[in-house]
């Protein structure tokens, strides 16, 4: 598909930055910054961790072990903040820093000093974050949705949260800018949109999504914060404010946003599948298409959170087709894999083996989805641990293995060593395994009643709480094993070739691995 | 992949249609390759504001005639 590009490897790689920690700290380099969201990313990943054992070893037996109850909702918020704002989303730019300009055939992202400027403001914002566990009242305990008059009641740590939204919202923001810029004006001669790998069209469509809702989360903790300091009333009913107002402008930032955690996912997987299957992405306009469907969808969708806070049956119904609908889309894409692999000459790498993973797991997820969308269902178990599984399944079995599958495929280039294969098998299976009996028994649990976001239940459920404990023990212990070969790739292993991969065709792979300071300083040719 | 015609503007209807498609999410490859040189993005946006509009008008409608 594409022309070589013989890159002069001595001309190319010549940093102009200086050494030591001022490199990272002023890098304007499209690599540097995305290795160091990489890096912020896997991070926040540790920390929600420990948040989440913290959790599972509550929740390892009835009864109250190791926490205050205000404590373990604490855990529960600030475990969901961490992941979705400073685990999964930093990833996948983290992602789109390093591929983007390499897969369009770009020098650099477009505006070189704002992306270093995104990248340094989410470790302040982290550090609010996780700094919001000492202060007095301790970290803000909402939940994720931070929904009033929780968060207008509660101490200065949900102001530290609020600030830290604020600061990783404006990184988003400029993040996205960034990425639209370059795809729109940066493209190799003769890459048309047409031809673009579809992980670039799945971040030009996410940073879009980025930009209309990342204000709207802004909005909506901007009013909680004026509500808690400044004399308003936007969500106080005893002022006149409504407090659901509140979970309306949330949801309609957090749908959206749930589909700016799974795009850029899409992207990857579609980028792997082809690549082991040796075969051509089956359906790439379809692929398009459907991506452009489920963003628009997205913004149509939002109430399906909120059927049991109290609507008109016409308004449960209008939600309930409108979210699923989104199965439509959605099922072209997992069509569309699985038709990739239909008769390919497949071979199970580790990224293949999560790409498969993914598809397996996530469509569990979607159709557990499609379930809590009928609202007679959803209010029998809504805020039950069945919701818990559901998002977990999309979002860890998702998004999550989707960046494990990014990882391991394009670390080869990034590194220029190969992985230890061994290593991301044992990684795959593991998770895997661990991330079900984790999971799987969460739909149980929910079914029978057991509620979320409290830290003590009835005996009845505890043998499945048991079982998903040590999954959860498990499941993050595992992630060392991607550490280990994350810096055992870093440090050295066989030499990896400018392609790895087989059926890899797209323009990074034409590079020398690892590839030169400036990506592409002459644009290849894109036939 | 060669296409011959000239990228002339894409009437309504043609950016209906592929609006339409998009919302389903499946396209043909031809008729894609069409849209990729004759679509402006502003039609698209458009059209796809419109269709959004209307799909949410269905939608609507179709609530009704079940509540009602």
């Amino acid at each position: 598909m594409y022309a070589a590009h013989a890159h002069d490897q001595a001309h190319g790689d010549h940093a102009h930055s200086p050494g030591g920690i001022m490199r990272w700290i002023t890098t304007t380099n499209h690599k540097d910054i995305g290795t160091l969201y990489l890096w912020f990313s896997f991070t926040m990943l540790m920390v929600g961790g420990v948040l989440a054992i913290g959790i599972r070893a509550e929740l390892f037996q009835p009864g109250l072990q190791f926490w205050r109850p205000e404590f373990f909702n604490e855990l529960t918020t600030m475990h969901g903040l961490i992941m979705v704002f400073g685990a999964i989303m930093p990833a996948f730019v983290g992602f789109a820093n390093w591929q983007i300009p390499m897969m369009i055939g770009a020098p650099d992202m477009a505006f070189a000093r704002m992306n270093n400027w995104s990248f340094w403001l989410l470790p302040p914002a982290a550090c609010l974050l996780v700094g919001s566990f000492f202060v007095p009242g301790g970290a803000t305990a909402a939940g994720w949705t931070l929904y009033a008059p929780l968060s207008t009641q509660m101490g200065p740590g949900m102001d530290l949260a609020i600030f830290a939204l604020h600061i990783m919202g404006a990184s988003s923001i400029m993040g996205a800018i960034n990425i639209i810029t370059t795809i729109l004006n940066m493209r190799a001669p003769g890459m048309d949109l047409m031809k673009m790998p579809l992980f670039v069209w799945t971040w030009l469509i996410t940073a879009y999504l980025l930009i209309a809702v990342m204000p709207v989360l802004a909005g909506a903790v901007t009013m909680v914060l004026t509500d808690r300091h400044f004399g308003t009333n936007f969500f106080n009913a005893a002022g006149g404010g409504d407090p659901v107002l509140f979970q309306h402008i949330f949801w309609f930032f957090g749908h959206p946003e749930v589909y700016i955690m799974i795009l850029p996912a899409f992207g990857i997987i579609s980028q792997v599948i082809p690549a082991f299957a040796r075969k051509p992405l089956f359906g790439y306009a379809s692929m398009v298409y459907a991506l452009a469907s489920i963003a628009i969808l997205s913004f149509i969708v939002w109430a399906h959170h909120m059927f049991t806070v109290g609507m008109p049956a016409a308004g449960q119904l209008f939600f309930m087709f409108a979210t699923m609908l989104i199965a439509v889309p959605t099922g072209v894409k997992v069509f569309n894999w699985i038709a990739t692999m239909w008769k390919g000459s497949m071979t199970f790498e580790a990224p293949m083996l999560f790409a498969c993973g993914f598809i397996f797991v996530f469509s569990m997820g979607g159709f557990t989805g499609l379930m809590l969308a009928i609202p007679p269902v959803d209010i029998q178990v809504q805020d039950t641990y069945y919701v818990v599984a559901h998002f977990h399944y999309v979002l860890v079995a998702g998004s999550l293995f989707a960046i494990f599958a990014g990882a391991y495929f394009w670390i080869p280039k990034w590194t220029g060593h190969m992985y230890d294969e061994t290593l991301g098998k044992w990684h795959f299976w593991l998770s895997l395994i661990f991330f079900n009996i984790t999971f799987f028994p969460m739909h149980f649990l929910g079914l029978a009643g057991m509620p979320r976001r409290i830290p003590d239940y009835a005996l009845q459920f505890a043998d499945f709480n048991m079982v998903a404990s040590f999954g959860g023990f498990g499941f993050g212990l595992t992630q060392l094993i991607f550490l280990a070969a994350v810096i055992k790739c870093i440090r050295g292993g066989e030499k990896a070739p400018d392609k790895p991969w087989e059926g890899a065709d797209t323009l990074e792979w034409t590079l020398p691995s690892p590839p030169p300071y400036h990506s592409f300083e002459t644009p290849p040719v894109v036939k | 992949m060669g296409e011959a015609q000239k990228p002339g503007r894409a009437t309504p209807l043609q950016v209906a249609r592929a609006v339409f498609w998009s919302f389903f999410g499946v396209r043909k490859r031809a008729a894609y390759e069409k849209d990729a040189v004759s679509l402006t993005p502003l039609q698209v946006i458009v059209a796809g504001v419109i269709g959004a509009v209307i799909l949410v008008l269905s939608l609507v409608t179709l609530v009704y005639f079940i509540t009602s």
